[in-house]
């Protein structure tokens, strides 16, 4: 018998935005019936290379053929038409419309003259449910409805096309356990019938339960790929993270780990809560230690430290700062306790992009500059100069605008701008992500370097291998709880991975 | 079909108000201010019928009063300069409006333009172009000729429907302008594209979640395009009951009705998102802002007053709107709270 | 969960707002069946009111403006000692359709006169006929309309223009070149006022040359960028005549910018007192001085005729015109204007 075709070939696909590598020669296969992991840190290229599979983006470089055909690329369409389908992270359903006109978008069935058919549509929608055992009201609107049940609502939407290949994108996120098996059970179902299934996932337990084989990416590349039979966990994380950090952050681990740092107190929060974000969170930080808050995408870890900042509320519980009961209802306030704060999205929320170094530097304080009403222009590039030199930006020149660094550069821009400050609290969200290995190491150093000057540093990344190389104590959220608080030192990486997959019961 | 409770707070304040009206306005609750109403409103509300098309998929046309004020000087000129039949004005006037509506789709969707910024353009490009062709400066003794051609002139035409339903003996009827029945099929056949065709789940995507239409497959292109059509077709049916009403056209014609359309088709529950509302909601807020201006202008209240009545019943829409999204979230996060 | 409470909530409200809709909807169609007098409103009060008619008269200006309000205060002041009339000045904005819905309102009130100041002649037409129909008299101000109506008031637009052209030739010794600044095209009393000047130079001094007539959109401002440029081809230019005030006191401000005050001839059109004032100090040499006041009063007079003479609205058979009186104000005669009747 003739080999089988591959249902989905990517050959060496590359995606290149400005300066940043996403994606880089990667190639991809899947068969009839084949049930394919996807696995890799963020920033691994992961989504890059299932939104080029679904037609969202187009390569830079490569082709994909569907079913041994060469496929138009970055037309959704085309790839609906050719019978690829996926399940994406973020909600892709009208919020309006009714749970029958999601499963359907864009494809509700017609009639004469484009009429939607509506008994024909209700009759396949109800055969469709019957089909995979989910309970949907198909008349409720879908933005009344729990995430849960949005989530199942897409899958049926992806389902509902009748698709050869199935990208499902972290499906299980927010599926209880019971949902997730009956998931499963949906999975196995349609690679009895010859679909392929792209399966991306952190939680290695269900790529070991589903998956038949699985593709392993680091840096924007593929760097292996392995039948699920021939390979186990400890390995995957090896892989996943890379030798060299692996084996760097082996290193880092026998470091010494200041846990709890000088002992003194710097920030209590007690019992914090925001409903339907996150509850009952308790910790103190410690002036002198690192405290990386890890997690999913979804645990709520933003949400959480920009309350801490002031730049949200929080609805009950407590927050000390220094031992003084503090409420911030604005980010001002809690710069004048001397807390600092750098974003997530650096570029939304944090750079002036088309200011100089200098500018943004000087950004956070510009009150200590001024003499009057006037700023002190000669004073602000001064401080700018020693920043930019103390933390090694390149290129040295304050008169450069932002927008033309390199991201890892920008990076420490924007941590050079609490950094002038002294700030006593320093927090930091996702701050390496898009970053090259070099930049991460120096940002490193830099938050090692304040801790030994006696800031309290708060970091929340969900990059495992950072964390492991950077924190004193590891604390791991769980869809808005604070699951566990461990000292670095105490604890393994794939026990944290495990705790990480621990999804919400 | 489900009625949102926000369509129907709507019909139950129009009722009110002219329920108060009938109460506290002398002459207001006569056929002939009915008759009125219809006259005077009946193509305000198939303005703001077109211009709900945009706001639906998360746009807005700020230029469909200066697509009449073209429109209505196209029909001006080809009768009285050119001297071309009516019949044949007709759909010329309707192609017009709708090339010009499309016009504003294409710079939005090609050239990525904000709709507010490109309409906004348009709307100074469709002016000037009014007076640049009027029909009116080029030729002399045109201001005060009329146009009397039978195809646009009877447009304005009045049909006694209690006469012929015979029940004018009981009743006072009001008299039916054709603009109202013209306004009636334009409603029908709008509000079923939207409800029930493909055409319309189309529209409504792309205005709810634009980039889940675009991952859909659905040609959103064509979709948006579409939609700034169909307000500048409706613009140039606005603009031909106007000039049959006022047997001729001025440059200046339709000057400010973008701004009564929007307001009628936010009273009327589309909302500025995008991807909420159907035609219904902007005909009876037509009709709601012309009930609300002459029951005032019959009580004799100043009319500056009546523009900030006009204003205080577009925030209470607007309010009303807002509340109601406001509460959904809070609900969903409680249950969100509730199930984890 | 949450899902189950929301129906029921729901339900009472519509069941609570349906309640009050059925009471309004049955309060609004009872009127249509005419059990209570409509025309007060309030259903009893009216029966003694039959008893002393009142008449009432309204006034639809274009918008608001110093002309319109100073027509509607010399109304006032005729219509308001006769008790028995109820008068109110409504503003068109500029919008011929408020125009059409505001005639449409006040036929429905049941108007005796109607005073119009018409954005456009023809649009407003069928509201005329359509009030001659209702046996209300229309009676307009400076702008006419093409159906024939009860009374048209205006200034005398085409007889005053060719006397200024008569005086403007004077001052400027019977030769030499003007400019006229003018309105946009397409409003009768720009032509009027146009023709009439140029009619009364060919009459009168024909060896002056108009060799400029441009728009300057009744602006002041806009009168001093046409001004300008038309010097600028012609420096040997001798006078401008303004078709409106504005415009001529734009040409006086350039004059003064280039000292030129005194040598230069700049006339106007209106009347109005910036202009007056202007002619007092030697600056503007003259305009044509219509009394506004008079002009409503005037309007005022014959409504009350119409209204309670007995002459039936359709009984025009032939449109009437009634020509304003007018004076050519310059230097000499500006002082006989009383400040009473400056507007």
């Amino acid at each position: 018998m003739p080999d089988p075709q591959p249902l989905v070939r990517g050959i060496g696909l590359t995606k290149v935005y400005g300066n940043l590598v996403a994606l880089k020669d990667a190639d991809f296969t899947v068969m009839p019936g084949e049930v394919r992991a996807l696995i890799g840190s963020n920033g691994a290229g992961k989504s890059t290379l299932v939104k080029i599979l679904t037609g969202a983006i187009a390569p830079t470089l490569g082709t994909v053929e569907i079913a041994g055909k060469a496929a138009p690329l970055g037309d959704p369409s085309e790839m609906i038409r050719r019978r690829v389908s996926c399940i994406y992270q973020h909600s892709n359903l009208a919020p309006a419309m009714s749970v029958l006109d999601n499963i359907f978008l864009g494809r509700q069935p017609t009639g004469k003259f484009g009429f939607v058919d509506r008994g024909r549509q209700r009759r396949e929608a109800l055969a469709l449910l019957e089909r995979h055992g989910i309970d949907l009201d198909l008349d409720a609107t879908v933005s009344n409805l729990p995430t849960v049940k949005q989530k199942e609502v897409e899958i049926m939407k992806a389902l509902a096309l009748d698709a050869q290949v199935i990208l499902m994108d972290e499906p299980t996120g927010w599926l209880a356990a019971s949902e997730v098996t009956k998931l499963h059970a949906t999975v196995r179902m349609l690679k009895a019938r010859g679909v392929g299934i792209v399966y991306i996932s952190h939680m290695l337990d269900e790529v070991f339960a589903v998956c038949d084989t699985m593709t392993i990416m680091r840096d924007g590349k593929v760097i292996a790929e392995s039948a699920v039979a021939d390979i186990d966990r400890p390995r995957v994380v090896h892989l996943m993270v890379g030798e060299k950090l692996a084996r760097e952050s082996e290193r880092a681990a026998h470091q010494k780990r200041h846990p709890r740092g000088t002992g003194e107190i710097r920030l209590r929060a007690r019992n914090l809560t925001k409903r339907g974000v996150f509850q009952g969170v308790s910790f103190d930080l410690y002036a002198g230690e690192i405290l990386c808050l890890t997690g999913l995408i979804g645990s709520k870890r933003t949400e959480l430290v920009r309350t801490l900042f002031g730049a949200d509320r929080f609805d009950s519980g407590t927050l000390e700062v220094e031992g003084q009961p503090v409420t911030f209802g604005t980010p001002a306030r809690a710069i004048s306790h001397g807390i600092g704060f750098v974003p997530e999205d650096r570029h939304r929320d944090g750079l002036m992009l088309d200011m100089t170094m200098t500018e943004n530097l000087a950004m956070a304080m510009l009150d200590r500059f001024r003499r009057g009403l006037i700023l002190g222009r000669n004073r602000m590039v001064e401080a700018g100069r020693r920043a930019i030199s103390s933390l090694s930006i390149q290129p040295p020149d304050g008169t450069r605008p932002v927008k033309l660094l390199s991201g890892g550069n920008q990076q420490k821009v924007l941590v050079g701008k609490w950094l002038n400050r002294s700030p006593r609290i320093l927090i930091l969200d996702e701050p390496t992500v898009g970053i090259d290995v070099g930049a991460k190491a120096e940002i490193y150093g830099i938050l090692r370097r304040e801790r030994e000057l006696g800031a309290a540093v708060l970091v929340v990344s969900s990059d495992l291998d950072e964390v492991m190389t950077v924190a004193d104590r590891i604390g791991v959220m769980v869809s808005g709880r604070l699951a566990a608080l461990h000292d670095a030192d105490a604890v393994r990486m794939d026990e944290i991975v495990r705790e990480i997959g621990e999804a919400a019961a | 079909m489900t009625i949102r409770p926000a369509t129907a707070a709507l019909v139950l304040f129009f009722a009110a108000t002219l329920a108060f009206f009938s109460l506290s306005a002398p002459h207001f609750a006569t056929a002939t201010n009915f008759e009125n109403l219809m006259s005077g409103f009946s193509f305000v509300a198939i303005l703001a019928v077109g211009e709900a098309f945009p706001i639906l998929v998360r746009g807005i046309d700020l230029s469909v009063g200066a697509i009449v004020g073209v429109v209505g000087m196209v029909v001006f000129d080809l009768t009285l300069v050119l001297h071309v039949p009516g019949y044949v004005i007709l759909p010329v006037a309707l192609a017009v409006g709708a090339l010009a509506g499309a016009l504003n789709g294409v710079l939005i969707v090609f050239l990525r333009l904000q709709p507010f910024i490109a309409t906004l353009s348009t709307l100074a490009a469709y002016r000037g172009l009014t007076y640049s062709i009027s029909g009116r400066q080029l030729v002399p003794g045109l201001t005060t000729t009329p146009i009397r051609d039978p195809w646009i002139v009877g447009i304005e035409t009045y049909f006694d429907i209690g006469g012929w339903l015979g029940v004018s003996k009981f009743v006072t009827m009001p008299w039916f302008p054709l603009s109202f029945f013209i306004m009636l099929v334009v409603f029908a056949i709008l509000q079923t594209a939207v409800l029930a065709t493909r055409f319309g789940r189309d529209l409504y995507t792309v205005g709810g979640n634009y980039e889940a239409a675009r991952l859909a497959g659905i040609n959103t292109t064509r979709v948006i395009i579409s939609a700034y059509a169909i307000a500048g077709f409706c613009a140039a049916i606005t603009a031909l009951i106007m000039v049959a009403r006022f047997t001729t056209s001025t440059e200046a014609l339709g000057t400010g009705m973008e701004l009564t359309a929007i307001a009628a088709a936010v009273i009327g529950g589309v909302s500025l998102a995008g991807g909420i509302g159907s035609m219904f909601g902007p005909v009876v807020g037509a009709f709601l802002l012309g009930a609300v201006l002459l029951g005032l202008t019959l009580q004799g209240v100043p009319q500056f007053v009546q523009q900030i009545i006009t204003g205080v019943i577009l925030l209470a829409a607007v309010g009303y709107d807002r509340l109601l999204a406001l509460r959904r979230q809070r609900r969903l996060a409680l249950s969100l709270a509730e199930a984890t | 969960m949450s899902d189950d409470r929301k129906p029921n909530a729901d339900r009472r409200n519509f069941l609570r707002t349906s309640m009050l809709g059925t009471a309004a909807i049955a309060g609004a169609t009872s009127g249509l069946f005419a059990r209570f007098d409509t025309s007060a409103g309030v259903p009893d009060i009216s029966q003694a009111r039959a008893q002393d008619a009142r008449y009432k008269m309204a006034f639809i200006q274009w918008q608001p403006h110093t002309v319109p309000a100073a027509w509607s205060k010399g109304i006032e002041e005729v219509l308001g000692p006769q008790q028995i009339v109820d008068y109110e000045l409504l503003d068109g904005q500029n919008k011929v359709e408020v125009q059409v819905s505001l005639m449409d309102t006040l036929i429905n009130q049941g108007t005796s006169v109607i005073f119009l100041q018409p954005i456009d002649s023809v649009a407003l037409a069928p509201s005329i006929a359509k009030a001659k129909r209702a046996g209300i008299s229309v009676i307009t101000l400076n702008i006419d309309a093409t159906e024939p109506h009860a009374a048209h008031v205006e200034m005398n637009h085409y007889f005053g223009a060719i006397d200024i052209a008569k005086a403007m030739g004077d001052a400027m010794g019977g030769k030499g070149k003007v400019a006229i600044l003018n309105a946009p095209p397409g409003i009768i009393i720009r032509d009027q006022r146009t023709d009439g000047f140029v009619d009364g130079l060919k009459q009168h001094h024909p060896g002056i040359q108009v060799v400029a007539d441009q728009v300057a959109d009744w602006d002041r401002k806009k009168a001093q960028d046409v001004l300008n440029t038309i010097l600028a081809a012609n420096p040997d230019l001798g006078g401008a005549y303004g078709v409106n005030d504005s415009m001529a006191l734009g040409a006086v401000d350039v004059a003064k910018e280039k000292g030129l005050i005194g040598k230069f001839v700049v006339f106007g059109n209106d009347g109005e007192v910036a202009a007056l004032e202007s002619i007092e100090a030697g600056e503007l040499t003259g305009t044509q001085y219509t009394d506004v006041y008079q002009q409503g009063r005037l309007a005022a007079a014959a409504a009350t005729v119409v209204a309670t003479g007995g002459v039936p609205a359709t009984a025009f058979a032939q449109q009437s015109h009634l020509l304003m009186p007018y004076v050519i104000a310059t230097k000499e005669n500006v002082g006989t204007i009383q400040p009473s009747q400056r507007w």
